[in-house]
């Protein structure tokens, strides 16, 4: 077992690469009651085409999701009873590249991360519990469809995108889940639930040695195929934006409207992926952080209201920043951004507003390690790109403001812009 | 439950009229301050607490415009501070929340707390006057976002059926008021008015502060002294915080909206609140209808029948409401109600097994000592004692738990009557 110390965050994280190939990572959180523990695979929305084996699979949309519900489903019950009668709570998500199942407790948390790891790897699908499904997550997609903040997320995305299948919905339409059959899901599951895919990350009020000790035995017992070498396929997307604007009807209070540019910096892992992350959130909080003029100057125009955000989003083969929020006027919302963004673009950063966000996400970043959850998600994420959740300050320090002029320029650029509004039909109005 | 739990224990004081209550601990790399200003829930008031609570985020004397507060924020390190209203049973709470960095992981920084006990202070007892009174540019502002924030619970449709039945089945109790306030009243408030409301109520109300991180109790105390100066008169006399009633028949609302899904409410009246003996017996009750997964609701609306992808009850514990929801499709809207009234009849009846009150009190238990981790939750859990007037502790109520059996349960469950049963809808099909 290895030990890696944090000193200026003060955490220490132990980790072994098991036999068959399972990276497992603890982190001791002292004081802390509850453990927190999740079990993730390399395996999300996008990953519906891909060799297993000899054969070339296309999968319908949503599978991953499917999978994800179907994994707690057994022969002759259903897991979530496991972990409530060791007083446990359970949960599972799939996002476009990743799908988690976790578990949290303050009491037996050896039994807990029995029962995860051994779940997770017993798949039972049958004909009728499949059928079953369809009606829980048919009505989960129409949760969705009914959710403005989520439609104009993604209509943002398929706006940006014109191939990759970041454009797919994650939980799949009602007619590509129809298709989804109980031999495709053991399909996936053999091509992405192989150890060597997966990670898995324990934090909270635990001793290292006997959990360490414990998954090794739990791993030991079972029989794993060699480790499969996995092939997955995407289309060439080009680099500009699809649609420059989309539009979309529901009932809301005011439009909202998302704004965002596509990255063209692909191809970075490890530290250079994480400072490019870290560097374009510092510019975006710069630009649009609560205290920065614009900021002001839309909130006292009315033009945003609290609802208003912004994030970036960085993978090795896809990225995008995002911002807006409810508006009573999206075209002058877009307008009012981009020009001040070309503003900054030329006059560049005032160093003092640097060195003040810079500030900021220090702080930011201390307050998350406060929460277990963020850890293991934010720690999963980050390896799986070569990254390091605790070398985020450093990083987040050696940044200069040179670095962030340059980082504007590069990334916000018109012809990669993309507008996505949802508001009300105009019968409503 | 064999675990000792070490219970959340908050050190209280009184300093300068406001309850003081601090908890030292070293969990956390940040300190968290909580202010809690307790109005009763009024039509005549709601609208002023709300925008209250949003102008005097806006400005301090010390730092007059919002951009130069903003600014002194992310100075702190990126201080996350909020000012806010929560309803709780027929009270609007008026809350303050500023959460920093503990000075010990920062290079070269002494004076981070006191920073912001100061800063807490400004917003508090300080704010931002032209012509002695609130300036009119942020309360025009603050008006206009507190209209959209009003108009905006339509966007998201489970949060808008959970309003549209609160406001049905309490017609005529204040309960029934959206915390954020009436639009109509926006026009009526005037920055004298509002500047004289928010006198009264800092002289009068309740009010309470929470601290959690690496701190010392004397040195929070001494920085309230400094910073934190409050004229505080008579205390206010407020109403009783769960008005009861007795339902006599059922009601059925239908509301329509362009909607895929349609959202089915059935609102409960318990007649047992926080403060209530029954209380730990109403958590259980609860738990075992449709708190967790293994819930009777979750197993049988959506495994069993497959008709929805949550199915769950929810307390209100100050106004002892008990609202189960779930998102169906509307052609299934009989077959739910039935399924969901006939899981509410076999708790009353007792139908409950060994392994779904094991489950439920395993559940309920790790739900509890979960809290300790949060600071946030800790002040939350202490201050509903606070304010229900009975203060128990994590253990007390923990042993309470491990104590009900299904004859309490169905005792319990025989109080909770449904009073309203409330369906938004999509604008198709028939009436």
């Amino acid at each position: 077992m290895q030990t890696t110390r944090y000193e200026q965050v003060q955490e220490q994280i132990y980790s072994e690469k098991l036999p068959n190939g399972l990276s497992v990572y603890l982190l001791p959180k002292l004081g802390f009651s509850k453990t927190y523990a999740v079990f993730t695979t390399r395996y999300g929305s996008i990953d519906s085409h891909f060799r297993a084996g000899t054969e070339e699979l296309h999968v319908p949309d949503g599978i991953a999701h499917f999978l994800e519900h179907k994994m707690f489903e057994k022969k002759d019950r259903d897991v979530f009873q496991d972990f409530s009668r060791n007083g446990a709570s359970s949960n599972a998500f799939t996002s476009f590249n990743r799908t988690a199942y976790l578990f949290s407790s303050t009491t037996n948390v050896a039994e807990n991360l029995q029962i995860l790891l051994d779940f997770v790897q017993d798949p039972y699908f049958s004909d009728q519990s499949v059928e079953k499904e369809k009606g829980i997550i048919g009505q989960e997609i129409q949760m969705y469809d009914d959710n403005p903040d989520w439609k104009v997320y993604m209509n943002l995305l398929k706006a940006m995108y014109q191939k990759h299948p970041l454009r797919i919905e994650i939980a799949g339409t009602i007619q590509s889940i129809s298709r989804i059959t109980k031999e495709t899901l053991y399909q996936c599951y053999e091509t992405f639930y192989h150890p060597s895919n997966m990670l898995l990350f324990v934090v909270g009020a635990i001793d290292p040695d006997p959990i360490m000790q414990l998954i090794r035995d739990n791993q030991g017992r079972k029989q794993f195929p060699p480790t499969p070498r996995i092939e997955r396929f995407f289309p060439d997307e080009p680099q500009e934006v699809g649609q420059k604007r989309v539009e979309h009807h529901l009932s809301v209070g005011l439009p909202k409207c998302l704004i965002g540019y596509k990255e063209i910096r692909l191809g970075l892992t490890g530290d250079e992926l994480l400072k490019l992350e870290l560097t374009t959130k510092l510019v975006l909080e710069i630009l649009l952080g609560d205290s920065s003029r614009l900021y002001q100057q839309l909130y006292d125009s009315g033009l945003i209201t609290e609802t208003f955000d912004f994030d970036y989003s960085a993978e090795t083969d896809y990225a995008y920043s995002l911002f807006g929020g409810d508006t009573p006027d999206p075209d002058r919302l877009v307008e009012t951004i981009t020009k001040e963004i070309n503003i900054l673009q030329q006059k560049g950063i005032p160093a003092d507003d640097f060195e003040r966000s810079k500030r900021k996400k220090m702080g930011q970043y201390l307050r998350a390690l406060n929460s277990v959850e963020y850890i293991a998600n934010q720690f999963t994420s980050y390896k799986f790109n070569g990254t390091d959740l605790f070398q985020v300050l450093p990083v987040l320090e050696a940044i200069t403001l040179d670095e962030a002029n340059q980082r504007l320029r590069e990334h916000c650029q018109p012809q990669q812009l993309a507008v996505s509004v949802v508001r009300s039909a105009s019968s409503e109005e | 439950m064999s675990i000792p739990v070490t219970d959340i224990a908050f050190e209280s004081s009184q300093v300068n009229g406001i309850g003081l209550h601090v908890l030292t601990t070293d969990k956390f790399k940040t300190t968290t301050m909580v202010v809690f200003i307790e109005q009763a829930l009024s039509s005549e008031n709601v609208t002023k607490t709300a925008l209250l609570a949003h102008v005097l985020k806006r400005a301090t004397a010390r730092l007059p415009d919002s951009k130069q507060l903003r600014e002194h924020l992310d100075f702190l390190y990126g201080a996350i501070f909020d000012v806010d209203v929560a309803k709780k049973g027929e009270r609007q709470i008026l809350q303050l929340y500023l959460e920093v960095p503990n000075e010990q992981y920062l290079s070269n920084e002494t004076t981070l707390l006191e920073q912001a006990v100061q800063f807490l202070g400004d917003v508090l007892t300080r704010p931002y006057l032209e012509d002695g009174v609130f300036a009119e540019k942020y309360i025009q502002a603050e008006k206009e976002s507190l209209r959209k924030r009003i108009e905006s619970i339509i966007d998201d449709k489970m949060k808008y059926a959970n309003q549209r039945i609160t406001e049905e089945m309490f017609k005529g109790e204040p309960f029934s008021l959206l915390v954020h306030g009436q639009r109509a009243d926006l026009p009526t408030i005037t920055a004298d008015r509002l500047y004289a409301y928010y006198r009264e109520l800092l002289s009068h109300n309740p009010i309470h502060l929470f601290v959690v991180g690496d701190v010392d109790r004397g040195q929070i105390e001494q920085y309230l002294a400094r910073h934190l100066q409050i004229e505080r008169g008579e205390p206010a006399q407020l109403g009783p915080l769960a008005v009861q009633k007795t339902v006599s028949e059922v009601r059925e609302v239908v509301d329509r909206l362009d909607v895929t899904q349609g959202k089915l409410n059935i609102g409960c009246r318990t007649q047992i609140t926080y403060r209530d003996d029954d209380y730990p017996a109403l958590v259980m009750t609860n738990g075992v209808l449709g708190g967790f997964p293994h819930s009777k609701l979750f197993i049988n609306v959506r495994e069993k029948a497959s008709l929805a992808y949550y199915a769950v009850s929810r307390l209100e514990s100050h106004k002892g409401v008990l609202m189960m929801m779930s998102g169906i499709d509307v052609a299934n809207y009989e077959k739910a109600v039935s399924i969901m009234k006939e899981q509410l009849q076999m708790v009353r009846d007792g139908k409950i097994s060994d392994m779904e009150m094991n489950q439920t009190r395993a559940t309920v238990t790790n739900q509890y000592r979960e809290l300790m981790d949060s600071a946030r939750l800790m002040i939350d859990f202490t201050y509903n004692g606070l304010l229900s007037g009975r203060r128990r502790g994590l253990t007390e109520l923990l042993e309470e738990i491990g104590q009900i059996g299904i004859e309490e349960i169905r005792r319990v469950a025989d109080k909770v009557q449904i009073d309203t049963i409330y369906l938004l809808r999509d604008r198709k099909g028939g009436a």
